[in-house]
């Protein structure tokens, strides 16, 4: 008869399945250790994928009024529709709190594979130039690992996600273990050839979670475009149909869905964890499950969320907090600035059977780099994402036979839209918000953060930049956007866990484990010391798996 | 309106039975509750040409104005227009679950139409000859702004534009993300159509 899974101490309670859950508990169930995976969501199927599903099917053609009524925030990300809110949280059951005058948009995920299933797959590995920073600029602090420390992950981790790129030797933008890359539109290998010819600056394919060819077990990527609804060919990474799956198949991984983490449980031997306490979704009954070692994968700031959560007479201020550190130095990629226009001599009409490519064009950071000039206003620098492409012109003018003749000739557009570097700072924080409690009873986060001068600087600088690359690419009606978006927009949540050497200064130390509690880790972006301007998840997940190998080191010298 | 969210279809059902993962079922089913429509796999499209169709929202003047309207902005052509789309229906039907404030600012559209008719022609829109249709509308379609130099303070944008552009705009969503829209813009229903193929010109001769 099979044991009853809350009556037995694993070796790691792994808490999240997402990107990073799914890693930790594949990269420690296939070392033989018994592991327990806490999902707060439910299961997800290949049978709910709607990425096949064409609009005019959808009730309200995704202006579905459940949408408005239960998900206000979660809808302010592009990727949360009418087809698959549920993936979302009901931001009803799932509050949080901001200071007046400074929102933040939290967008989260309760399901299987959480953030994964819907992520954007840009996947860039940082450098020495972002993890050794405050050592070039004198700003914050390093990262307690070097990008030789690194390294060895990130191979791991793209061998096995498969990321389609392009090698392109870049200073800031090291090369990776890439499937082949994805090709480039008409406009977007102008734009490369120009931006090279006249500021020596690189334009390459993005670099993608999406397979151009078969691998893994896992089919190329057949080009319908909906990632974030589902795949029914598993061709983009997310964690149920690999790491997760991995882990279960190993025999040594139990899963547990619908299990809501409210706090972490402390041993009666001092600093040292016991397990967690989680809520039934469903039942609302309480549980517990033990481990020896307790894993903490809910997102950045759900993790910090249940650390502050773990106060306890010995640790009035939240679990393994000694420094202070614990929810300070939030960041999330500042965003609002870029620039489009039109490619005019561009005959190329749109093509509604056109293959829909899931990726775009990325250029790499060029501001204040080791072969360039430090810029006067301010430190680190953005990269962009963007595209171009015939599309159809639904702003055509007019109306009548004209306009649907208008609408079908189209216009050949190209954009770019910048992601910068958000700077670690004590001032932008997370706290228990006493007054508000979720549906499952848990306190609620206040989510106190603003981007600075340095964000506002940076924006400022993409949005001309953007133009100034534009226009040597031959855009006419170039329209500049120089905005600082609300923090959250990026979805790019880093900090609050940070890791440093020195426990007066950090909550974690080098292999993501606490200063204060020996078996306690948080392997997310909690984690993070600084933002650098690269899409975070590849990183996350190579950090994962490095602390994961440490983890199994000392579980094999008995240490844990 | 993403054009890529309107175009896909289902041509690779056998490929993904083969890889489906033992996973789904090791796994508890999920609750029909916390499945969207869409992904339990409802057709939500039938609805709006079901016989016996009534107005949720629009009164039989508003919903005949809006008919007439949506003729005139996308009319049959070669291809069949917003009538036969019944874009009127599908913007009933999100008017009906909007917010009073939405609601109010559409209604102020269209009434807005009337009202320029009235003053005009002293009869409703729907009630005018096509012809002075088509001449009521080319006034909000292309009104005339200020001068036109940069820098004019007396530049000031023509409310009926603003009117003409916020129905227009309901009107173009409604007949895009419709069947006959996807038709109108060449799809054909397959969602793969092979690999993407990008730009294979020599240097300098992208077009």
């Amino acid at each position: 008869m099979a044991q009853d899974p809350l009556q037995q101490t694993y070796d790691a309670v792994v808490v999240g399945s997402g990107a990073t859950g799914g890693w930790a508990a594949k990269q420690l169930a296939e070392a033989g250790l018994k592991v327990a995976l806490l999902e707060a969501g439910r299961a997800v199927s290949p049978k709910e994928f709607t990425e096949h599903m064409p609009a005019y099917k959808l009730k309200y053609r995704d202006h579905s009024p459940e949408v408005v009524r239960t998900r206000p925030v979660q809808k302010q990300c592009y990727a949360c529709m009418e087809y698959n809110y549920e993936w979302f949280v009901n931001d009803l059951e799932n509050p949080y709190s901001t200071p007046p005058g400074k929102p933040f948009t939290w967008q989260r995920l309760r399901v299987l594979g959480g953030r994964s299933l819907v992520w954007g797959r840009q996947s860039y590995r940082m450098s020495d130039n972002d993890f050794k920073a405050a050592s070039r600029d004198g700003y914050g602090d390093d990262w307690p690992i070097s990008y030789a420390e690194l390294g060895p992950y990130y191979d791991i981790v793209e061998r096995y996600v498969g990321i389609s790129g392009a090698l392109e030797g870049n200073e800031m933008l090291p090369d990776g273990q890439f499937l082949p890359p994805m090709k480039m539109s008409c406009g977007e290998v102008q734009l490369r050839e120009r931006v090279k010819a006249k500021f020596g600056h690189t334009v390459t394919i993005g670099r993608a979670a999406v397979l151009t060819q078969n691998h893994n077990g896992r089919l190329a990527c057949h080009y319908c475009g909906p990632c974030e609804r589902g795949c029914m060919t598993f061709s983009y990474f997310s964690s149920p149909f690999t790491t997760v799956k991995d882990a279960i198949a190993s025999g040594n991984c139990t899963l547990l869905t619908n299990a809501v983490v409210s706090h972490v449980d402390m041993d009666t031997e001092p600093n040292k964890a016991r397990g967690v306490t989680y809520v039934d979704r469903l039942t609302r009954q309480v549980k517990e499950v033990r481990g020896k070692a307790v894993i903490l994968c809910a997102q950045a700031l759900e993790s910090t969320r249940i650390l502050l959560n773990s106060s306890t007479r010995e640790y009035p201020n939240g679990l393994a907090n000694s420094s202070g550190a614990l929810g300070h130095y939030l960041m999330d990629h500042v965003v609002g600035a870029g620039a489009s226009g039109r490619l005019a001599d561009f005959k190329t009409l749109p093509n509604a059977n056109e293959p829909a490519r899931p990726n775009g064009i990325y250029i790499p950071r060029f501001r204040n780099t080791p072969s360039g000039n430090k810029h006067s206003r301010f430190i680190r620098g953005y990269g962009y994402q963007g595209g171009a492409g015939a599309g159809f012109n639904f702003s055509a003018e007019g109306y009548g036979a004209s306009l649907k003749k208008a609408v079908k000739e189209g216009e050949y557009e190209i954009s770019l839209g910048a992601f910068g570097e958000s700077l670690a700072r004590w001032d932008n924080f997370v706290e228990i918000d006493h007054d508000l409690k979720d549906a499952w009873g848990i306190p609620a986060l206040h989510i106190n953060m603003t981007h600075g001068d340095n964000e506002a600087a940076l924006m400022e600088d993409a949005g001309a930049m953007g133009a100034e690359m534009l226009e040597a690419a031959g855009a006419k009606d170039i329209r500049v956007q120089a905005a600082v978006e609300v923090p959250g927009m990026a979805i790019h949540e880093l900090g609050t866990a940070r890791m440093g050497n020195d426990p007066k200064k950090s909550v974690l130390n080098a292999f993501n484990q606490a200063h204060d509690v020996k078996n306690l880790f948080v392997m997310d972006g909690a984690s993070f010391v600084s933002s650098a301007c690269q899409n975070p998840t590849l990183t996350m997940m190579a950090v994962t798996v490095r602390a994961c190998t440490h983890l199994i080191d000392r579980f094999r010298k008995s240490e844990v | 309106m993403k054009r890529r969210e309107m175009l896909r279809a289902s041509v690779l059902a056998g490929a993904a039975a083969a890889l489906r993962p033992s996973l789904a079922t090791a796994q508890s089913a999920a609750q029909a509750s916390e499945l969207t429509p869409a992904q339990s796999g409802v057709d939500g499209s039938k609805d709006l040409a079901a016989p016996g169709w009534k107005p949720l929202f629009l009164d039989e003047h508003q919903n005949e104005t809006l008919i007439v309207l949506s003729d005139l902005i996308i009319p049959a052509t070669d291809t069949p227009g917003a009538k036969e789309a019944l874009v009127n229906r599908y913007i009933d039907l999100v008017l009906a679950a909007e917010t009073h404030e939405t609601q109010r600012a559409f209604l102020n559209s269209l009434g807005y139409v009337d009202g320029e008719s009235m003053r005009r022609s002293k009869a409703a829109f729907r009630y005018l000859s096509r012809e002075d249709q088509d001449i009521l509308l080319h006034a909000l379609a292309y009104p005339r702004f200020g001068s036109g130099w940069a820098g004019d303070t007396n530049a000031v944008a023509d409310p009926g534009h603003s009117h003409f552009e916020a129905l227009k705009g309901r009107i173009m969503t409604a007949y895009y993300s419709s069947q006959i829209g996807e038709k109108e813009l060449g799809w054909d229903g397959a969602f793969a159509h092979g690999p993407y193929q990008g730009c294979e010109h020599p240097e300098g001769e992208h077009k």
